[in-house]
């Protein structure tokens, strides 16, 4: 028994099914996430990412292990633990012939909120994901990117203790994105905890406090962006355009990269004048930017895929 | 607090409401549930008039049955296409009231044809106490038992072109064959037992000997009454077990 909103150990999980192979999906996945943090979930496809949201939200057995939400074990006690959480499913839809406002105000009923509290609810979280001069539409009219912001506020507007957001703002334009961001904010403020997963790494960064990478069913990588970023040897990304005959001696300075005639040089602002000469007097034209988690992602990810291979 | 939580149809009146919702914004499917029902009343009008009452008795009974079929396919488009039933299931509704609140939500968004049909039966027949009480004596257990077997039937697959045939199938084998158009007398005799066994024909047989169409034994009324109880009710009791049971993936 823990106060932890999310405590999970070694969980694992094997897809078996009569005609093709079994497929292990998860290969033993320890994780904590504290009350009221915000925590992505991150890894190539198929790392196993949805399917862990789905055992931690009573949707899929697991093979080992166990995971508990704030003290109940989502295996033995899913009547406790489903009052405590929401969730996004992965490429879900809301129903195609309501409205986004029925949709969030009959599942609020439905989890058993009142007319009057379900109303103010639905018009809050309408409110946030901007969806107001839709809200009338039959969601089967709507864009693919709309029907997702319907899907996140229905979630949203449940307030629930814990959520799970499986890439929920897949198809989502950048000012939606935004929103999204701004409303898990505010609810972990005032004391939800989330669960999400992504491939916007930009989106990890913003909104995330923690992470997790996963990488063929285990955790590769538990940390904050920060310190992912460490991973890299440095915190600029110095680029040098039709900078190739530099590579050699670029090296010096921290990991480069040749990609398009343009030389990539992560390193540290220590170094940042020295190198940036070295360009000059090669009269090459030089831009400077600090670097971003997809780099980290891709760098950490890829040595593991290389040593695997 | 666990015993509000696990409590046992938690829900069911809320989400009976919203899937009505979803079935009256789709109108035009609720009108076409008709056209079998009016096709076969048509032939018999015109092959054989006199049979008429029997045939407005089985097409009630008919579109009760196949609002299994109903359920069966919106269950599992929700499922398998909108992937809703995780957004449901991973929260305080109970697993039963899902199945059931979508079952009574397909119900009133396909009660306004039936009540067109007992309408045009009442005015063309007409229909006594006694018919009428084993009318919805009947069609509540027909009803019941077709949903609930829909649902528990759309859980087994994994996508939804595999299920529109065995749906037809089933519904149409099972409403049109046995004798729910017709006459059981004009059933083989040696295979009264087995349309008294299944639960549109069970019904029909009932009806139809309230309004002298049909003799029924009292051991072949007993068979009918028990089999509908015992299918109906037990098929439900099964599909809450299953509800709760598929929750969870394997
Ligand atoms: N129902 C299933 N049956 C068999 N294999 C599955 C099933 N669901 C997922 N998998 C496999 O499990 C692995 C992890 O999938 P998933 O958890 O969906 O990954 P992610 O969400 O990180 O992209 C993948 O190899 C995928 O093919
Ligand atoms: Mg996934």
């Amino acid at each position: 028994m823990t106060t932890e909103a999310l405590f999970a150990r070694d969980v694992r999980k094997t897809y078996t099914s009569r005609r093709a192979p079994p497929v292990e999906a998860l290969a033993g996945v320890s994780m904590v996430v504290h009350p009221g943090e915000r925590v992505a979930l991150l890894g190539r496809n198929g790392a196993g990412k949805t399917t862990f949201l789905k055992i931690a939200s009573t949707l899929l057995r697991p093979s080992g292990g166990t995971v508990e939400i704030f003290g109940h074990d989502v295996g033995s006690r899913p009547d406790d633990v489903r009052p405590l959480i929401a969730v996004v499913p992965q490429e879900g839809k809301p129903f195609f012939h309501l409205t986004p406002r029925e949709q969030v105000f009959t599942y609020l009923r439905a989890r058993g909120y009142d007319g009057r509290s379900a109303r103010a609810r639905t018009e809050d979280a309408l409110g946030q994901m901007g969806l107001q001069e839709v809200a009338d539409r039959l969601s089967i009219t709507l864009s693919g990117g709309q029907r997702q912001r319907t899907m996140v506020a229905t979630v949203i507007a449940t307030e629930a203790p814990v959520l799970f957001l499986d890439e929920p703002t897949i198809g989502m334009d950048p000012f939606a994105r935004r929103a999204v961001w701004e409303s898990l904010r505010t609810l972990t403020k005032r004391g939800s905890t989330i669960l999400l997963t992504t491939h916007y790494l930009d989106e990890a960064e913003a909104l995330s406090q923690r992470l997790y990478i996963i990488e063929r069913g285990r955790v590769l990588v538990d940390g904050t962006a920060a310190t992912l970023k460490q991973e890299l040897g440095g915190t600029l990304r110095v680029s040098i355009r039709g900078g190739g005959r530099l590579e050699a001696q670029a090296k010096e300075f921290g990991s480069v990269l040749l990609d398009d005639g343009t030389l990539h040089v992560i390193t540290t602002p220590e170094r940042l004048a020295e190198l940036i000469g070295l360009a000059v007097r090669e009269h090459l034209t030089t831009t400077v930017g600090p670097v971003t988690l997809e780099e980290a992602f891709l760098r950490v990810v890829g040595r593991s895929i290389d040593v695997e291979e | 607090m666990a015993l509000t939580h696990s409590r046992l149809f938690r829900g069911t009146v809320a989400f009976s409401l919203t899937e009505l919702r979803v079935q009256l914004h789709e109108s035009t499917a609720v009108v076409t549930s008709l056209i079998v029902q009016v096709v076969l009343l048509l032939f018999v009008f015109i092959l054989a008039r006199d049979l008429l009452p029997v045939a407005l008795f089985g097409a009630i009974v008919f579109s009760m049955f196949g609002l299994g079929q109903r359920v069966q396919n919106e269950a599992a488009f929700v499922r398998i296409d909108h992937k809703l039933n995780e957004l449901y299931m991973a929260g305080p509704l109970a697993p039963e009231a899902y199945f059931l609140g979508m079952s009574l939500g397909v119900l009133g968004g396909y009660i306004a044809p039936v009540a067109v049909l007992v309408g045009v039966t009442l005015y063309v027949v007409g229909i006594s106490a006694t018919t009428a009480l084993v009318l919805l004596f009947g069609t509540s257990l027909v009803w019941l038992f077709a949903s609930s077997f829909g649902y528990i039937v759309s859980t087994l697959f994994r996508d939804m072109r595999t299920i529109w045939p065995y749906a037809s199938i089933f519904y149409n084998l099972f409403g049109v064959l046995p004798p729910v158009f017709y006459p059981l007398g004009f059933w083989p005799a040696s295979l009264t037992p087995v349309a008294l066994v299944l639960p549109p024909s069970a019904a029909t047989a009932l009806v139809q000997s309230t309004i002298g169409w049909a003799t029924l034994s009292p051991g072949e009324v007993a068979l009918a009454v028990g089999s509908l109880l015992v299918e109906g009710i037990g098929v439900f009791l099964f599909a809450i077990y299953w509800a709760r049971r598929t929750v969870r993936e394997n």
